[in-house]
């Protein structure tokens, strides 16, 4: 139905036509068409089963709004509101899970490499205190606010690129000081566990999509 | 049935688990929702489209509900909603939630203890 098509495009008009807006007026194109069939079956005319179907859609301003506009506009920050304590404490959990994995292939691999050295059981240990610590605090403010809600920014493109030039900077910091003191070679505990802390970004990104993270949003609005 | 018709207000914090509930039985389209709401209110309820697509869209972000494109009809193809797993879960809970409050508010309203 032409006029359909119409009204719904002209209640669009202004916004950015992106796949999703497309989407959204093929919907409402096909339910407005439904809705004014079933009228006609209820033995009103075309036009008049048209009218009824249009007016009784009631305002589009609200739902048009939540798409982008056409107009240049700053992009706007993704954000979603989520409950905070809970998601640190699991992104801390999986890190240091894999991170701990990791850690056990590696020992694995340089001892039958004969490259670990004793030297390394040093930092072993202070990496193990400090994942320790880690976890023990993100369980604290779990504990202590189970449902505590956060709104957070979600980018994380940024940060994992920032991540990872802090964990390149370490890693070759702590290989440069093996090498110039002629020390053993106990700087992969550090490598191992400065990856981990970008995973932790990475692991972040995923899990706070998920909907028992996702703390509810604000209640529909109606009309 | 009550003379005047029911306030929006009433149901618009609970929109979210009617949709998961009329689509906890089978897919539907929008206005197959819609048309099932004012059925089942006797239409003493009226759920507009765009509030139901706003609704559909904050559910399926939060994964309680997947959409898919049936086949062509007349207007068009159809955008249908399916309840996932998740959507389940979030249902049942608020629907227990509901019944709590639904208690709770008959006893504070009526001003009476619940009678055994």
């Amino acid at each position: 139905m032409e006029a359909i098509r119409y009204y719904v495009q002209g209640a669009f008009q202004g916004v950015k036509m992106t796949p999703e807006v497309l989407e959204q007026q093929e919907e409402l194109i096909a339910d407005l068409t439904a809705k004014v069939d079933d009228l006609v079956a209820q033995g009103k005319s075309k036009d008049e089963a048209l009218g009824v179907a249009i007016a009784s859609l009631g305002d589009l301003s609200t739902l048009v709004s939540e798409f982008e506009s056409a107009d240049e506009t700053p992009e706007a920050v993704p954000t979603a509101t989520v409950y905070a304590t809970r998601l640190d404490l699991h992104v801390i959990l999986i890190s240091i899970g894999i991170g701990a994995a990791v850690m056990i292939a590696s020992t694995i691999l340089g001892a039958w490499a004969r490259l670990i050295h004793p030297g390394a059981g040093f930092s072993l240990l202070a990496v193990l205190a400090v994942g320790i610590w880690w976890v023990s605090e993100a369980y604290s403010a779990y504990r202590e606010s189970p449902d505590a809600v956060e709104t957070r920014d979600l980018v994380y493109k940024a940060r994992f690129r920032k991540a990872l030039l802090v964990w390149m900077g370490v890693a070759f910091g702590s290989a440069l000081i093996n090498v110039v003191a002629q020390t053993d070679f106990w700087c992969w505990p550090i490598w191992v566990a400065g990856g981990t802390w970008a995973l932790t970004v990475k692991v972040e990104e995923r899990l706070s999509r998920r909907a028992e993270f996702q703390a509810p949003s604000s209640p529909a609005s109606e009309d | 049935m009550g003379d005047t018709p029911i306030s929006s207000d009433l149901i618009r914090g609970h929109i979210d688990t009617i949709v998961l509930g009329l689509l906890s039985t089978e897919d539907r389209y929008g206005y197959d929702i819609c048309k099932q709401v004012a059925l089942l209110s006797d239409n003493e309820y009226e759920l507009k489209e765009p509030t139901l697509y706003s609704a559909a869209r904050r559910l399926e972000g939060q994964g309680l509900i997947r959409s898919y494109w049936g086949g062509e009809s007349q207007g068009g193809r159809r955008k249908y909603y399916a309840i996932t797993p998740d959507g389940t879960q979030t249902y049942q809970q608020n629907l227990a939630d509901w019944k709590r409050a639904r208690r709770l508010i008959d006893r504070l309203v009526s001003g009476e203890a619940e009678k055994e």
